[in-house]
């Protein structure tokens, strides 16, 4: 057998895991009956008819007459291996309350480093380069402020397309951290702080 | 008729009150000015302004979120006119003969055609909205759950069979759609489901989040994709006001496709996407010189500039009537009602009359506004257009990234914002379309707090939906056009149409 439509052949796979993916979560919550649904019934149903979409998706992928190579988009494996199991380690080892700030820290870069590996397994550099600097960006906005998140923002999402021209991001970035600094900060008086947390 | 006159001189008090029409005036104008960046379409740009409207109160919220919508419906059409490039998706065939006026020199009047056709159509499908929202709003407030149940499978099997690319995969997208909408609390059991013990997530996953990755962060990826450079043809815009003979023209042209549009906007489903589709391949077959086409007929411009407007505007009414979406722009307008307390249905027009048709009201208001701004500003616009991509995605993702934060001051939004960015992307590139999820997720809790009150009530027989006539009417309506779209003479005729145009 040989897969035609390389497009369908990943989808198929994508309906049918999260179908099943769901089905298989619902199962921990109360089935109901069909006069009193519990909280598993709509999920478990719906899950159901996605995961035979899937499947009739995925066998489509052999027979189709709209051909498309297996490789749709760069795709990195071992970056979705790494990711996982460094996010299972960082799911498991939560750092208690009362822990040190060096375990913190050491936390939250393990968390940051899978979910880094997981973005950059799909795609173009510019995917994963981008996002993770939006990403960045949330984390970084109350420990270093408007300013300096927004510099991680720019700089990095910059420098995840064709051109990186220095002086030109620069300017970029003075223009858009003033302009944000007084729009949402003065203007919308969004709660956020300008300058990283310590220096306030 | 006098209800009518009544209910549109308080409609027009509230809009014309000085806060509601400064909210309206910064709608558009934010709306026109994303809505002209290539790549950004209105959902993107609503959910990026989402967060700006929560603290106004519902109607100017609504106010200002509509006069985005067709700002940004308005600004696409520049871009598509003056750079080739839709600014979003309904304005793609406008690129056909606007570009082709504007290198023949007459993107003046391309630009002026669009603008005026656009605002006669908003004209009428604000009238149409006033006539034919009440009476609908009534029918609705007869309706059980039973009905809202078909009714919902009915909206969501026609959006899915009005998409274009694979029905089967834009039936997936739906039933994927109504599980993510699943996530978080349940309201009946207090369970909260698929949250993986992420507090974040029992509040459900957020519709911004969904909606900016899916359709903000995912295109801007694709574009970068695309190398490339855009080529703008205008540099000074001259000649805005059509000629006699541009006006005669084009005038029967902008008929039909208001028209159409305000029929087309109102099914499920519909709205401004497919409305300036069919108008273009309705002008171009009735056309006496239909070669004319793709080579620059003003015609080409005028009928489908008019019915994306009339359709973006008649497709509030289901959303105003029935509570259900028939687009994505219309699931975040729900979401937004939703944020401000409001519970969409037949019951708004009726509790809260102010909000209902001030709203409409605005739409005119709006409208005006779109004219007399844009005649003036275009000049604006085009120096706009001349920021190479390279500066201008970095301060979309800024905007992007504050609005998601302020949603509720955590990073975690940003962070499933992001997520969706990625799966957004696969889903592009596997051909998956993500319009139908977006309905697909505001509607999962309704519809199934509607499936388990229906069952309830008919004690587990789920032959209700069978034995209750509107509800087996809308069931019927939704087997014939899947039964439509299966069949293969009307399924190649409906690829043509969306290749052809």
């Amino acid at each position: 057998m040989k897969v035609a439509n390389g497009k369908d052949f990943w989808a198929g796979l994508m309906f049918i895991g999260f179908g099943l993916g769901f089905m298989g979560v619902a199962n921990n919550y109360a089935m109901g009956t069909a006069v009193r649904m519990g909280p598993a019934y709509f999920p478990t149903v719906l899950g159901g008819m996605l995961a035979v979409l899937g499947v009739a998706i995925f066998l489509r992928a052999f027979v189709s007459k709209i051909p498309h190579p297996v490789g749709v988009f760069p795709f990195r494996l071992w970056f979705v291996v790494g990711g996982l199991a460094l996010g299972v380690i960082a799911y498991y080892t939560q750092v208690p309350r009362d822990g040190g700030d060096v375990a913190k820290i050491a936390h939250e870069l393990l968390a940051g480093v899978s979910i880094g590996l997981l973005f950059a397994a799909f795609g173009p550099r510019s995917l994963w380069v981008i996002l993770f600097s939006v990403v960045a960006f949330g984390y970084l906005l109350k420990p270093l402020g408007l300013v300096l998140a927004t510099g991680v923002l720019i700089f990095g999402s910059a420098w995840g397309g064709h051109e990186f021209k220095t002086r030109e991001v620069t300017f970029l970035f003075v223009a858009l951290a003033v302009f944000s600094v007084f729009a949402f900060v003065k203007g919308l008086g969004l709660p956020m702080n300008i300058w990283p947390a310590f220096l306030e | 008729m006098e209800a009518l006159f009544t209910n549109l001189g308080l409609g027009f008090s509230v809009a014309l009150s000085f806060q509601n029409l400064f909210y309206c005036f910064m709608g558009v104008v934010l709306g026109t000015l994303i809505g002209v960046l290539p790549g950004i379409g209105p959902v993107a740009t609503i959910a990026m302004l989402l967060p700006v409207t929560f603290t106004l109160n519902p109607t100017s919220a609504l106010i200002m979120l509509a006069g985005i919508y067709y700002g940004a419906q308005y600004g696409g059409s520049t871009t598509a006119i003056l750079v080739n490039l839709p600014g979003e998706s309904s304005s793609v065939v406008t690129c056909l003969d606007g570009y082709q006026m504007a290198r023949q020199g007459r993107a003046g009047a391309a630009l002026g055609v669009a603008a005026l056709g656009s605002f006669f159509a908003g004209c009428c499908a604000t009238i149409i909205i006033a006539l034919f929202a009440p009476p609908l709003a009534e029918v609705a407030l007869k309706f059980g759950p039973a009905e809202y149940f078909s009714l919902m499978v009915l909206g969501l099997i026609a959006a899915t069979v009005l998409a274009h690319g694979s029905l089967i995969k834009a039936i997936a997208m739906v039933i994927l759609g109504l599980l993510l909408g699943l996530v978080g609390t349940d309201v009946n059991s207090g369970v909260a489901r698929f949250a993986f013990g992420v507090s974040e997530l029992s509040d459900g996953i957020g519709f911004v989040s969904v909606a900016m990755g899916v359709f903000g962060f995912a295109e801007i990826i694709g574009n970068l994709e695309q190398k490339g450079e855009r080529e703008i043809f205008v540099k000074k815009v001259t000649g805005l006001l059509p000629t006699w003979q541009d006006i005669k023209d084009c005038t029967p042209s902008v008929l039909r496709g208001t028209a159409l549009g305000s029929f087309l906007g109102i099914l499920p489903g519909g709205g401004a996407l497919l409305a300036s589709f069919a108008a273009y391949t309705l002008e171009k077959k009735i056309s006496k010189n239909s070669a004319n086409f793709g080579k620059g007929a003003i015609q080409g411009v005028a009928a489908p500039e008019s019915a994306n407007n009339a359709g973006a505007q008649t497709s509030f009414i289901p959303l105003l009537t029935l509570g259900i979406p028939s687009n994505p722009v219309m699931a975040l307008m729900i979401g937004a009602m939703m944020i401000q307390g409001i519970a969409p249905g037949p019951q708004v027009m009726t509790e809260r009359p102010q909000l209902f048709w001030g709203m409409i009201a605005s739409m005119w208001v709006g409208n005006l506004m779109l004219v007399v701004l844009n005649l003036p500003l275009i000049g604006m616009w085009i120096k706009l257009l001349q920021v190479p991509y390279r500066l201008l995605y970095p301060a979309i993702l800024l905007f992007c990234c504050v609005g998601v934060y302020s949603l509720s001051n955590s990073p975690f939004d940003v962070m499933q914002t992001a997520v969706f960015g990625v799966v957004g992307y696969i889903w592009v590139k596997l051909e998956c379309e993500p319009a139908p999820l977006i309905l697909g997720f505001i509607l999962g809790p309704l519809m199934e707090e509607n499936l388990r009150r229906a069952m309830l009530l008919s004690r587990g027989d789920p032959l209700v939906f069978f034995q209750r006539p509107i509800s087996l009417t809308m069931l019927l309506i939704a087997a014939f056009l899947l039964v439509i779209v299966l069949a293969p003479t009307v399924r190649k005729k409906r690829d043509e149409a969306f290749v052809e145009a």
